[in-house]
């Protein structure tokens, strides 16, 4: 590849991987001299000039009138956005297969998933070198798919970037982070898209990022999350763990979380209850798709064009999310629940009184090939986030980063942060790629 | 009979709760935004006038304050409201456990909160090819919720209690809110065990008639026997009944959640560092128990306006109360319309001044009329000197009695006899003097003379 893709091997590229749900109708800036950054945005990011469908056919010719504050930012620094990239529907799941679009392959084995739910935003970063994509993570879906693709994934602080323009799908857990193949690129377009924005009131109540003036001394790694890992992660995880102490001179110390365990429960039944009402909306009036007869009884309208257009995955989270707010299951489920992410934030804190960083491998598995996807159950796929779950539970920033190869193909570690300790990220993220030597797939179009 | 109300009642916010779009546009879907139209992407941001408004209301209605007050979304689906939750509050309202008097009853206010309207639907277009057209205008408008305990014993009582109610909340939160059309009420009513819910009655006058029905209704069935369904019910404008709109076997469930797009906020700094504000009704309590004036008349005062009260507590400082209250009732008012737009300080003093010299009898009470009605045409009282007249009017009378000295002699057994005096100065002045003005006329003279 080279640094600037020309714009009819970008299109064939896409025709192949299925990255993109949108290109720029006009891609002559990728052969401007200097060269600008490019960038894109997961398809759940409002962007001015494109559709913006969260990877759902309900919200086909949608095209907002407003960017997100973080393009809006991104754009304002010079960076063109090339496009948006696929999802799953609305950020529901975890291998980027429930996209109401195509499904994008990953760019290491065209057989296998690249990760969900921002799978389109690492295959682009994985095949353009000096692309920026912006995802977004509510559970852990800038990490998987990073780890999948093998490229760096950024999951700043809750409330660091502004979700102004980001489509909701669970307000208190959603995050916009990066996807890059450079640290420097971090350390570049952070600062850009992070700060306060009164659009978005909670992203007004942050610290200054700062990105210095600390270094990882010590790493926890709880015993809970090197529990049923596949044996190539293991063994890349170890390997890793093993470098951190002998060529990063870091401390590694295995710690006991035992909270973690009960973050995967939590998470799912805050996300799909705030999914519910967000997805409460779409209903084929004033925006999205409108195909249905309008004289009908509104309920019946709102009916069948949610029926027809809404995919299964998103169907599940609205009848799990309605069920656990009902009338006598509120208590039992979403109040309890949000016990349990106090309790996970406060594990946390406790172990940042001794370390800098909590250290797990991203996924327990390597990307799968979409005949294993296939053959899944509902709750065994939402069990392989058990790992990415916890920190965003906790709002806590975190960092996917490629730590080494099995069957060719990408392994990742996370590491979780203290809140608004971005900073600590960038450091570990450059040091680490400083020794460890990063793969990328040789792709002709 | 019980009865408990639910008002709504739109903030007179300039932007709407949360986005900044205007609240008074008229054409429809003039003032929209993404924001209240809940477009994907869009989030809310809070119009802290609108809390603020929502905490003085509580404050007035004798509420215990939330230290800390959140959002809540509550989910239904109707096509005016956009994002298919309200954006409301649930299990944190600014304001609980108060109560408000009405006629010396106190009325339990269970709770106070804040929320968003929805658009306003409006069916158009002949019976059969009906189409519904929504404005979104409306959607987003700050709205405060009041909440009363089921202590209202009338359709009677209902709207007394509104009514004051409005009266007060004008005063509190501007003028424009609590218009006795606009206001929204959901009532709920029970003659017996089971309470039927009215809901979304528009305007104080369809409330007293839907209550009125929906009691005359009830109380018909028990009296045949019939059980009252528990149910929710809409009151139709245009036949004035109530409608059946559907039976309710048990609560609705808005699968209520918190509204994670909104922060936690502190109320108890903000609530301790607003002023007391004295509503009319309060005002109009407190005057009649300090100057030991009729309640009603107090009253009457204080809805013609604060300044009118302001008018009178200025005189009633120098001049015995009740005097202060005729004339603040009487000639005061006359010319309220004209006095209102150029109250000063001076103009007060001046006022004051001409009510004092009447009751130290520097002046006569036809001087002192005029002199106010000069003052409310903005020429000084002095320069319009109406003792000329007066002298006219007494010398009318005098010369009459000294032509008829009968008179004064008959008006000790048959005071009647002063009024072949009042028919003579009507007469001859031709309308100059209004009736009162001559009676007493006649009465100081005839008393003079005797004296």
């Amino acid at each position: 590849m080279s640094r600037f893709p020309c714009p009819d091997k970008l299109l064939k590229l896409n025709q192949r991987f299925k990255i993109f749900t949108e290109l720029a109708e006009d891609l002559s800036f990728l052969q401007e001299y200097p060269p600008r950054t490019h960038f894109s945005a997961k398809d759940n990011l409002c962007a001015v000039g494109f559709q913006a469908r969260a990877g759902s056919r309900i919200l086909e010719g949608y095209r907002p009138p407003f960017d997100a504050t973080a393009i809006w930012r991104m754009r304002q620094e010079g960076a063109a956005l090339l496009g948006k990239t696929n999802m799953d529907e609305f950020g529901f799941g975890t291998f980027c297969t429930n996209s109401g679009y195509d499904i994008p392959r990953n760019p290491f084995d065209e057989e296998r998933a690249c990760g969900g739910s921002s799978g389109g935003a690492a295959a682009a970063t994985s095949l353009l070198e000096g692309h920026v994509a912006l995802g977004v993570s509510t559970g852990g879906s800038i990490s998987c798919p990073a780890s999948f693709c093998g490229v760096i994934g950024l999951t700043p602080t809750y409330g660091r970037i502004s979700r102004h323009g980001l489509i909701d799908y669970a307000n208190s857990l959603d995050k916009i982070g990066l996807l890059v193949r450079d640290p420097l690129a971090l350390r570049k377009w952070l600062p850009v898209i992070s700060g306060p924005d009164p659009k978005d009131p909670t992203s007004c109540v942050q610290p200054a990022l700062v990105t210095s003036g600390r270094r990882v001394e010590r790493v926890a790694v709880p015993k809970e999350a090197t529990e049923n890992l596949s044996s190539g992660v293991e063994s890349q995880f170890a390997r890793s763990l093993a470098s951190l102490q002998e060529e990063h001179g870091i401390l590694v110390e295995e710690v006991s979380m035992p909270s973690l365990r009960f973050a995967l429960s939590a998470y799912y039944v805050l996300a799909t209850s705030e999914a519910s009402t967000n997805l409460a909306r779409y209903c084929g009036m004033r925006f999205g798709v409108r195909n249905l007869d309008i004289s009908q009884h509104f309920n019946d309208f709102f009916a069948e064009t949610r029926s027809a257009n809404f995919g299964t995955e998103a169907k599940r989270r609205i009848l799990l999310g309605t069920y656990a707010r009902m009338v006598g299951f509120r208590d039992r489920y979403y109040m309890k629940a949000l016990a349990v992410r106090q309790l996970v934030i406060a594990e946390y804190k406790k172990m940042f009184q001794d370390f800098d960083l909590v250290l797990t491998p991203t996924m327990p598995f390597i990307a799968p090939h979409f005949a294993e996807i296939e053959r899944m159950r509902p709750l065994e796929a939402y069990q392989a986030d058990f790992l990415t779950v916890p920190p965003n539970l906790a709002g806590l920033p975190h960092l996917s980063l490629p730590c080494g190869y099995s069957d060719s193909m990408p392994v990742g570690m996370q590491l979780v942060a203290p809140h608004w300790e971005e900073r600590l990220l960038l450091d570990i993220a450059d040091r680490w790629t400083s020794k460890f030597k990063m793969r990328f797939p040789e792709v002709s179009a | 009979m019980r009865i408990g109300l639910e008002v709504h009642v739109q903030l007179p916010t300039r932007s709407k709760l949360f986005c900044s779009c205007s609240t008074s546009a008229e054409e429809p879907n003039s003032s929209i935004c993404p924001t209240c139209l809940g477009f994907p992407g869009s989030r809310p941001a809070i119009n802290r006038k609108a809390l603020e408004m929502a905490v003085q209301i509580a404050r007035f209605l004798q509420c215990r304050i939330a230290p800390e007050i959140w959002f809540s979304r509550k989910t239904y689906f109707y096509p005016d409201l956009p994002k298919h939750f309200q954006i409301t509050q649930y299990d944190s309202p600014v304001g609980v456990d108060g109560h408000f008097m009405v006629e010396g009853k106190s009325i339990g206010i269970w709770r106070v909160h804040v929320e968003e309207d929805p658009g306003r639907i409006k069916r158009v277009g002949r019976s059969g090819e009906e189409v519904s057209l929504i404005d979104y205008n409306r959607s987003g408008i700050p709205l405060v919720e009041i909440v009363t305990a089921p202590d209202l014993s009338s359709p009677d009582e209902a709207r007394i209690f509104l009514t004051e109610l409005l009266v007060e909340l004008r005063h509190i939160i501007g003028t424009s809110a609590g218009d006795e059309q606009s206001v929204r009420a959901d009532a709920n009513i029970s003659m017996g065990e089971e309470r039927v819910e009215v809901k979304n009655v528009q305007g104080l006058r369809n409330l007293e008639r839907a209550l009125k029905f929906e009691a005359n209704r009830q109380q018909r069935m028990l009296e045949s026997g019939m059980k009252v369904v528990r149910e929710t019910r809409r009151f139709d404008e245009e036949r004035k009944v109530t409608l059946s709109a559907r039976e309710k076997e048990f609560e609705e469930d808005y699968g209520y959640i918190g509204e994670p797009d909104l922060g936690v906020y502190d109320l108890t700094r903000f609530a301790s560092s607003m002023p007391e504000i004295e509503t009319p009704l309060r005002r109009a309590q407190r005057m009649s128990a300090h100057y030991v004036v009729d309640y009603e008349k107090a009253r009457q005062i204080v809805l013609t306006s604060m300044a009118l009260a302001d008018l009178f507590e200025a005189i009633a400082k120098r001049v015995d109360p009740e005097v202060a209250m005729n004339w603040t009732l009487g000639p005061i008012s006359n010319n309220w319309s004209q006095l209102l737009p150029r109250l000063t300080e001076q103009v007060v003093e001046d006022v004051v001044t001409v009510v004092q010299q009447v009751v130290d009898r520097q002046i006569t009470d036809s001087e002192g009329r005029r002199r106010i009605g000069a003052i409310a045409v903005g020429e000084c009282a002095q320069d319009v000197s109406c003792a000329v007249e007066d002298a006219l009017l007494d010398s009318i009378i005098s010369q009459y009695l000294d032509e008829h000295p009968q008179v004064l002699k008959d008006y000790a057994s048959n005071p009647r006899s002063a009024n072949s005096v009042i028919g003579h100065v009507m007469k001859v002045a031709q309308g100059k003097y209004n009736s009162q003005e001559v009676v007493e006329a006649v009465r100081k003279e005839i008393e003079r003379r005797k004296g």
